[in-house]
Order: C-alpha cells, then structure tokens, then sequence
C-alpha cells in the first residue's frame, strides 16, 4: 500500500514525465530569410531541432552564393561571364555545361522562346540599371543577329559561341537551378519538410508537416493580392510576371522579359506559373510560355510530363492545364 | 485500496499540492495552443532586427541601410514601402504586405520587412510565388 510521500513523489515523476515527453520531438516551424541573386530568399522547414535548420539554412544560402557566383553574368569572374567575353572554345565546369545543355533542351522545345543569348540585348535596354531606356529597332535588329538555340555548341565540357560577341544571360533559369541546390543541401541537412522562395521560385521538400504546402500566386495587377493557391508537396513553383522589373515610357509599359524575336518585352502574357519537379526547368519553362503567349505556351506545358501550369492572359483571362489543382476561395 | 481509503490519507496540503500540480501540467499543455498576438511588422537587416510595430497602428517609419533610409507606411492593416534610396525601386512596385509570411525587401539597401503574428486567415498562404 502506498503511503503518503510516495503518492507525492509519483505524482511529481508523472508530472516531469509528461513534460519531458510534449516538450521536445514536436517539429516547430522556423524560417530565415537572406538577400541572394539580387532577391529576397526565405528558407522554412519543420525541425524539432533549431540547431539542425540553422545550420542546414546557413548550408543552403551558402550553396546560393556558390551558384550566384558561378553563373551571374554581372560578376566578371563567373564562369558565365568569361564564356560571354570569350572569343573562341572554352572550357566550363560540368555543372555549367549540365545547366547551359538544359537550358538548350528548353530553347528547341519552345522553339527558341527561352534563349540564353539575350546578354547585349538586356544591356541595350538597360532593364538592370537605373536609367533603362527603348532601342531604336536597327539597334535591337543588330544585337538579335545570330540568337537561337544553336547560338552555343556544346560539347562536353567546351562551349563554342556561333557569334563571339554573343554574351550569356541566365537570369531565366539560374534563380531556379540555386533553389533547386538549396533544397537539396537541407535535404541532405536531415531536413525532411522544408520550403524554399527565392522571389517567387520555390521549391518545397516534402510536404507541410502532414499537410500540403499552400502557395499563393500573385495576382498581376493587384499588388498585395493572391489569384489563387496551389495545394503541393514535393514540387517546384515558379511565377514570370511582367510586373515586377518594368519602366513605363511615353506610356507604354516595359518590362524584362523579352522576346527573342521581336527583341521587345514579350506583350500576350501578364503572368505564367509552372509547376514542376524541378524549379530549374519550371523557371526557364515559365519564361518560354511567357514568351509564346497563351495558346502557344499552355500547349507547351501541356506537352511536358509532370508539369502543369497557370497562365494570366494579357487581357486578365486565367487559363490552366487540365492536371493543374486549385484551392477555390 | 479503496478510492475513498486513498484520499483519506492525503491531508489538506497534500490535496492543493495535488491541485497544484494538475493545474501546472494543464498549464503546459495549453501553452502552445495559446492566442497568437496580434499581426506585427518585422523590419530587419542582415541577422539584425531594426524596428517591430504592430500593424494595427497607423505610422511612417524611416529605416537606415547602407544606401540610406527606406521609408516605411503602416496604414490600414498593411505595410509599403512609400521610398527608398535604391536605384530601380523594385520594393515599392513590391506593393502592400499584410498577411502573416509576407516579405517585402529593398535588396540594395538591406532591408526586409516581415509580417509575422496573428491567426491564419481565409486564403492564407505558406509561400507566394510573385
């Protein structure tokens, strides 16, 4: 029989048991955030260890850095931008050959929608800087000469230009390539539920902690409001907008993301969304359709195993594939 | 042994020790599920909070950064960003933030402003892709 001193003893062994069970083991949400590749990157992941995502976050933004530096075209010392000033064959890494082959497969797939040989024309209409401006048209005929998906050989590890003032630009598929490395360092990390942004490219490892991720789409003409959400796990998001980086002049609204054939801002879409397994092919497959308009770009998407997507129209029509699932409001 | 043979044996104290202690275990277990405070806006810099404020108070707010200051407007639930000093203004384009999660940044200037707090609200979203 028990006496008095034991009950109490139990019962405080009770009481340390149930806090020592609910206190540690149940994953919290932590999220950080760091300025990477010119935009805002938030990393958050489910983790009963705080430790464990600081340091798999400081891995992760330390590998987007690596990638920045390996393929921005505003860093002389890229491997990118010594291929633009590059005047014969040149030898790049394997993991910027493995991009620049993807980004070709991407360009004959869309018909040259998606081009990687868009540096001159980025610059003349100096879209990046604080004094953009609109070309004459003999100046955008002159840097459009010589663009297509055949404008870079590749093989193996050599790169040879068609033309050799023709200068790289991946700004339509680096940002995803770097989400893509990201997750896969907090993946290796021991992070099993985890979610990149790196504005608007996402990729999410796992799902929500038992739930889908819900990722809001941005609205393109009203800043601040969401066009819809998408329920998702284990998959890439990646939004192309004209309303972003945009100069308005005499009016006329320009924004970066041209065509390459008119070497003018591409005007049939205001926004495209691609989801994907990888946010490196929904980055530059976003662009493409972006680039192809509606009818064109959603058969595009259409055509692509395991992707779907979302498209608003120039005149605000949302069009979708068939495979696309929606949160309805 | 009979319930009523146990508790006889228990004294007064031991019965509010008892209390007590049920009541701290309770305690425990509510603490997680305890109302959020009310949404804030979080301003940082780096690793480096610079101003938190509630949302539901309307303010202008200037925030340094190398570049200079980015001025801030909390009005109506919602944050913006009226000026800033980088060169191609992205972050006012950026337009509002009133959502818990949502992030505006001036990257130029360092600055990234963060809604945080308050209950998920219909709609709601983990991630925006913009």
């Amino acid at each position: 029989m028990l006496g008095r001193p034991q009950i109490v003893i139990l019962l405080l062994l009770l009481l340390a048991g149930l806090l020592w069970w609910r206190g540690p083991g149940e994953p919290q949400l932590h999220s950080r955030t760091a300025l990477i590749m010119g935009t805002i990157v938030e990393i958050k992941a489910f983790s009963a260890d705080e430790v464990q995502f600081d340091l798999a976050a400081d891995a992760a933004f330390a590998e987007m850095r690596r990638v920045e530096d390996l393929f921005s075209s505003q860093r002389p010392k890229s491997e990118i931008a010594q291929l633009s000033a590059a005047s014969g064959p040149f030898k790049v890494s394997k993991e910027t050959a493995r991009l620049l082959q993807l980004g070709q497969r991407i360009a004959r797939l869309s018909d040259g929608a998606f081009e990687m040989g868009l540096g001159r024309l980025i610059r003349l209409w100096g879209i990046e800087t604080d004094k953009p401006r609109v070309p004459t048209e003999q100046q955008i005929r002159e840097v459009l000469e010589r663009i297509g998906p055949e404008d870079l050989q590749i093989d193996g590890t050599i790169v040879r230009k068609a033309d050799p003032e023709l200068q790289i630009d991946l700004g339509g598929i680096a940002k995803g390539y770097a989400v893509d490395r990201a997750i896969d360092v907090l993946g290796e990390g021991g992070l099993r539920s985890a979610a990149i942004n790196a504005g608007g490219d996402i990729k999410l490892l796992g799902d929500r902690n038992g739930q889908p991720w819900r990722i809001g789409i941005q609205h393109p003409r009203k800043p601040g409001a969401v066009l819809t959400t998408l329920p998702l796990a284990d998959r890439a998001v990646v939004t192309s907008g004209d309303y972003e980086r945009f100069f308005i002049q005499d009016g006329t609204r320009y924004h970066h993301i041209f065509d390459p054939v008119s070497g003018r801002p591409a005007r049939l879409c205001q926004s495209v969304t691609v989801v994907a397994a990888d946010a490196t092919t929904a980055d530059a497959l976003a662009t493409a359709a972006f680039v192809l308009g509606p009818i064109k770009g959603l058969k595009l998407l259409e055509q692509q195993d395991g992707v779907e997507g979302l498209i608003v129209t120039a005149t605000g029509e949302v069009v979708q594939t068939s495979g696309l699932q929606r949160i309805e409001p | 042994m009979r319930r009523s043979d146990w508790l006889q044996r228990l004294t007064p104290f031991d019965r509010k020790l008892v209390l007590l202690l049920a009541l701290v275990v309770l305690v425990t277990f509510l603490l997680p599920f305890r109302q959020e405070k009310g949404q804030r806006v979080v301003v940082s810099s780096g690793e480096k909070i610079l101003f938190v404020a509630p949302l539901d108070q309307d303010r202008v707010v200037d925030v340094p950064g190398p570049l200079g200051s980015t001025r801030l407007q909390i009005a109506g639930g919602g944050v913006r960003v009226l000026s800033s000093p980088c060169p191609k203004k992205i972050c006012i384009g950026m337009g509002e933030a009133r959502n818990r999660g949502d992030l505006l940044a001036c990257v130029p200037n360092r600055v990234v402003i963060r809604i945080e707090g308050g209950a998920d609200q219909k709609g709601s979203y983990d991630l925006l892709s913009r």
